[in-house]
């Protein structure tokens, strides 16, 4: 975050405390405020899809949206609370990302318009905005569907109105707007089948709930930087050791999974873990909660020691990470090799999620390697960065993933080079394309080729279940490994080996005559050659490659072409 | 004019106008999608004599390919791209979901803006 909010000196003198009007410098702190809130929860929200793979961006594109609507107004200084709003209204719109971004941008834009033509807002006018952007975002659907954001904005309009015949002061408005949106998205799973079948909550209402409760937090004076949470759900927790080098008192890596003594002070706990040592995270699913820390060599026992002291402890591993990077350093010594291009050819740049697939890409002719995957987007800058110093203006993006398509395609837009995105939604089909490319080729008939290879290649990917669901009629319990053909839950299964074959039986193999496994992290090479063995014993007729991928979350990329 | 999958107890035959309904329907709810519109005069009037539950909807399958056209629209004052986007993606994936076929691809035409506010 670029700015800073300054706590006001004196604590609890913010104008709401004083039931001041506000006015449009003090609307723009609050949406700063909710800004910095919701971007510090954006990988909860995210965290809240409905599929039990890796996913999501209802927390990103809300982010989005909010940003676009706070550049609007940085730099104004407008007091006219009334123009303010209709700036931020403004600048959500323009940035409205996805369908959540469209209704919040809907929302602000019904929130403006109950502000025309007012220099301040009171607490009569500020129920009044919430009940109208209410309104405004039912306008934009003929058919509302209950138990998402619109639910959410609906029980806020109506509680802030009722309470509003008892109290009258504008904080008591904003706290009742907020315990509104917790309470309403806690109902959201009754509303909303698919929901309840996933075991989550709506996320973009709960995007919204964290930009009230933003406001309501900077208000009270309290973080707007640390999540509450330090709870994420356990899906979110990125325990992935990427370290290059290891910092002082980075010795040992732990984690803890344990069940909290009750009542759970975690602010406390938190305190306590700071004390012992660093990259602490805390994640919590189903009553079980995980803690990861890095400690020093003569503090190894602390943390386990305290946990035993305020709860019971389900599981713990330890991790040395010395002996660890050093294992690293041995394995990624090799430079990948990308493909140089001269003026006029075309070059290719490919996103992958690993460093084998960024390899095999390379060597194939990427002159471009992006870093990301399924629960790492790049952003349309890092693709930008990927191509723009290069010799020549023709350029093609293959994304390789259906998350980041449109990240791809915006990049299109910021530069002066030829760029064509071909929409590859999976490794598999990404690497079909690339062999289709021909770098002195016509660029449109380049591309042509290479949108045509995409349907030629049928995807499976076998990964683990990060929640309990049921989909397509397959039952998944949390932890299962699954198995997805073309994108589409098919199989599941407690064994990578088992998931594969059932991915295989349901594929359509006709006119196909290679399977190439690629291998992700933590799935060794002597138990895929082995999966290899087996599935050629049982396809005679199909050519079988390995590969090592090196991405994460996915145990097994399958193409089959 | 239908979609076909031969299975060895028959065949199972699935007509566009089938299709057509649930992409109708998935339209509908889709955020900032107010309403469709006929994709021609002719639509239009046959439209005004008989209540129609595709219209605006328009199938195409040849070779394997589905491709569906979409005249909607779009209620004035949302992004008109964001609101596009995403009743493509609702529309594709609840007639994926629901006859298992894939849809190749599908096309917004924006036929109007509902002005129920303006700013």
């Amino acid at each position: 975050m670029s700015v800073d909010i300054q706590p006001s000196i004196n604590p609890g003198k913010h104008k709401l405390y004083q039931n001041l009007p506000l006015d449009g410098q003090d609307l723009k702190t609050l949406i700063e405020a909710s800004l910095i809130w919701l971007k510090t929860n954006q990988q909860t929200v995210n965290a809240l899809n409905v599929y039990p793979i890796p996913d999501g961006d209802t927390g990103t594109n809300m982010v989005l949206t909010m940003q676009a609507a706070f550049n609007e107004i940085t730099a104004s200084g407008e007091r006219n609370i009334g123009k303010m709003a209709h700036a931020i209204a403004r600048g959500a719109l323009m940035g409205a990302r996805g369908n959540s971004g469209v209704i919040l941008s809907q929302l602000w834009r019904g929130f403006a318009r109950a502000l025309d033509n007012l220099e301040t807002m009171d607490s009569l006018t500020f129920v009044r905005a919430l009940g109208e952007a209410k309104i405004t975002a039912y306008k934009g659907v003929v058919r509302p569907v209950e138990g998402t954001i619109l639910t959410v904005a609906k029980d806020v309009a109506q509680s802030t109105e009722t309470v509003f015949k008892d109290k009258k002061e504008i904080l008591d408005i904003l706290e009742t707007a907020v315990q509104a949106a917790d309470e309403s998205v806690k109902r959201t799973p009754d509303l909303l089948p698919v929901l309840k079948s996933a075991g989550v909550v709506d996320a973009g209402g709960k995007g919204l709930f964290y930009i009230l409760e933003g406001m309501l937090r900077y208000a009270k004076e309290m973080s707007l930087e640390t999540p509450v949470t330090t709870v994420q759900p356990l899906s979110s927790l990125v325990l992935d050791n990427s370290l290059e080098e290891i910092e002082p008192g980075q010795d040992y890596e732990i984690v803890v999974d344990f069940r909290p003594n009750q009542p759970f002070d975690l602010d406390n706990f938190y305190a306590n873990l700071s004390a012992m040592g660093t990259s602490i995270q805390v994640g919590e699913g189903e009553g079980i909660y995980r803690m990861h820390i890095h400690v020093a060599d003569d503090r190894l026992n602390e943390p386990i020691e305290y946990i035993r002291s305020v709860g019971t402890l389900v599981k713990s591993a330890t991790e040395n990470l010395r002996v660890q990077v050093e294992a690293q350093a041995k394995g990624t010594n090799q430079k990948i090799q990308l493909t140089p291009v001269e003026g006029g050819q075309i070059a290719v740049v490919a996103v992958a999620p690993g460093s084998g697939i960024a390899g095999i890409f390379a060597s194939l002719g990427a002159a471009g390697i992006i870093e990301g995957g399924q629960t790492m987007n790049p952003s349309t800058e890092d693709i930008l960065r990927s191509f723009e110093h290069l010799p020549t203006d023709k350029i093609i993006i293959l994304p390789n993933n259906k998350n980041i398509i449109l990240a791809a395609e915006s990049a299109v837009g910021l530069t002066d080079k030829r760029v064509v995105v071909i929409p590859s939604k999976s490794i598999p089909q990404g690497l079909s394309a690339i062999l289709r490319m021909a770098p002195e080729g016509d660029l449109e008939k380049v591309c042509k080729e290479m949108k045509r290879a995409l349907t030629e290649v049928e995807t499976g990917e076998i990964t683990t279940a990060t929640r309990s669901v049921e989909l397509n009629s397959v039952q998944v319990r949390e932890g299962e490994v699954i198995a997805l053909y073309n994108g589409e839950l098919v199989f599941s299964s407690t064994s990578v080996e088992d998931a594969c074959k059932g991915l295989l039986e349901r594929a359509n193999l006709d006119n196909h005559e290679r399977i190439t496994l690629f291998y992700g992290a933590g799935f060794d090479k002597p138990d895929v050659d082995h999966l290899a063995e087996q599935i050629q014993a049982q396809y005679a007729e199909m050519e079988i490659e390995v590969h090592e991928g090196g991405q994460p979350h996915y145990q097994l990329i399958i193409s089959i072409e | 004019m239908s979609e076909e999958t031969i299975n060895p107890l028959g065949t199972i035959t699935i007509s566009h106008r089938a299709i057509a309904t649930i992409a109708y329907q998935a339209a509908l709810l889709s955020y900032g999608v107010v309403g469709l519109a006929p994709k021609n005069l002719a639509d239009g009037i046959a439209h005004a004599l008989v209540k129609d539950p595709t219209l605006g909807v328009d199938i195409q399958y040849d070779e394997n390919l589905l491709s569906i056209n979409l005249y909607i629209i779009i209620e004035y004052g949302t992004r008109i791209k964001s609101v596009a986007a995403s009743v493509a993606d609702n529309v594709r994936y609840q007639v994926e979901k629901a006859i298992g076929l894939h849809v190749s691809d599908i096309n917004i035409h924006v036929r109007g803006l509902r002005i129920s506010d303006t700013d």
